[in-house]
């Protein structure tokens, strides 16, 4: 014996396969049991109107299959589906010679530097030398290699990137202050007036875009 | 299209119906590759679940894949089983299980443990507002876009407020247009509570959108 909950849970089922079937086959009528809940009739058309499916982007669709087909293509060569993440490529971390090596060169004594001599072997492929072993100082243990490999040594120093591009920076901001400045400051002179005159009668036309961009340089300048 | 296969039962031959995917799963078991064809099936049933729950296009996005991954990863593991996924489509009365494919139910039961991991990880993540329902109705005459944008608003504005279980049901049978025996398998439900959720889930529905016409 089925209870009311259920048997209105029934009805309701009975009336969305209805809804669904008459969607599908585009009919504008939906068979309908006379004790269901109007409300609820209702409400299932709205869901059915508005819940609609959505699709993604073409370009993600196919981005996903390319990578789909990827994972297959491994799986085929008996590989996990996931690409894994390539591993770390081998190398050294060579430090820098830097002022504090420099500094450690002229004021370490010739037997620290003997303790620290690096074998041949602890010396990078790419003719840099090594991390120190554990128990010495970085420093002390390039020096001692610069001093054992002498050619290594004699390579240029890397140039600092970071250091050149805020010196551009700098470079540049000193500049447009200057010609900020400049405008500001006209020469009093003859030949500055004769300029100023000359290019005046030019350039009346255009002087008035280039005031807004010129006061707005003032503006931040000042 | 699914296939009458005969089995061997000893009080006769008894026409069993099969996964409706059948086909397409075995060629994908054969040969991955051939998993494209799947993936284009089922990709915007997915991606609309995923969307609907998640409500952002790039939580969507990153649900789908996970899952279409998985999918593939799984599939030699997948077992074809009427019965282990919708117990009351078993092999007593498999002849009306014609519709039925255990593997979008597979499928989707991936996709529900996918997407519960994302929102568990993104709870905090500010739920999206409205505008984004008016994305989901397709542009055609203005009338009926505007018509569509204003339905498709309210449903969601409803749906978004229901309890998370009569949710997800709302939109799997809505919207993926699954059957209630397909839904108790993808939620872990029996049919009987998969048919009281949609029916309490309407009658909330029906009272809020009451409330928003008064």
């Amino acid at each position: 014996m089925l209870g009311n909950r259920a048997r209105d849970a029934r009805r309701t089922e009975r009336y969305l396969d209805g809804l669904m079937a008459a969607d599908e086959r585009r009919a504008a009528e939906v068979p309908t049991d006379v004790d269901i809940d109007p409300a609820v009739r209702s409400a299932a058309r709205e869901l059915r109107a508005g819940l609609t499916r959505v699709h993604p982007s073409f370009r993600f669709e196919e981005s996903l299959a390319a990578r789909l087909a990827a994972g297959a293509a491994r799986l085929q060569a008996g590989l996990s589906v996931e690409e894994a993440p390539a591993p770390a490529a081998p190398g050294t971390v060579a430090p820098f010679r830097s002022r504090s090596t420099g500094a450690v060169d002229a004021t370490l004594a010739d037997a620290d530097l003997e303790a620290a001599q690096p074998e041949p072997a602890a010396v990078a492929a790419a003719g840099e030398p090594a991390p120190a072993p554990s128990g010495q100082s970085p420093a002390i243990w390039t020096v001692a290699a610069f001093r054992r490999f002498p050619e290594m040594a004699a390579r240029p120093s890397r140039p600092l990137i970071v250091g050149g591009v805020g010196v551009g920076v700098a470079s540049a901001a000193i500049g447009a202050v200057y010609v900020a400045w400049r405008h500001s400051h006209p020469a009093s002179g003859r030949m500055g007036r004769a300029v100023r005159a000359a290019h005046g009668r030019a350039t009346r036309a255009s002087r008035g875009r280039q005031t807004g961009v010129i006061d707005g340089i003032l503006g931040v300048v000042s | 299209m699914s296939r009458p296969v005969f089995g061997r039962a000893e009080e006769g031959a008894r026409p069993a119906r099969l996964d409706r995917d059948r086909g397409l799963v075995e060629a994908a078991r054969r040969d991955p590759s051939r998993f494209d064809a799947l993936y284009r099936k089922y990709l915007a049933q997915v991606y609309s679940y995923a969307y609907y729950e998640l409500r952002d296009h790039h939580a969507a996005e990153d649900a789908s894949e996970r899952v279409f991954m998985q999918a593939l990863a799984g599939l030699p593991r997948f077992e074809e089983r009427v019965d282990l996924f919708i117990p009351s489509r078993a092999p007593a009365n498999a002849a009306d299980s014609a519709d039925v494919s255990t593997f979008r139910v597979w499928l989707f039961r991936i996709a529900r443990n996918v997407i519960a991991n994302e929102r568990r990880r993104d709870r905090r993540r500010p739920v999206s507002s409205l505008e984004d329902a008016a994305e989901l109705s397709a542009p055609g005459d203005v009338v009926d876009a505007l018509a569509a944008r204003e339905a498709a608003g309210a449903a969601w504005q409803a749906v978004s407020r229901l309890p998370e279980d009569r949710r997800r049901a709302v939109i799997l049978r809505f919207v993926d247009e699954m059957s209630t025996a397909e839904i108790a398998a993808i939620l872990d439900r029996s049919e009987g509570a998969v048919r009281v959720l949609l029916h309490r889930a309407l009658r909330s529905v029906a009272d809020d959108l009451r409330s928003q016409l008064s």
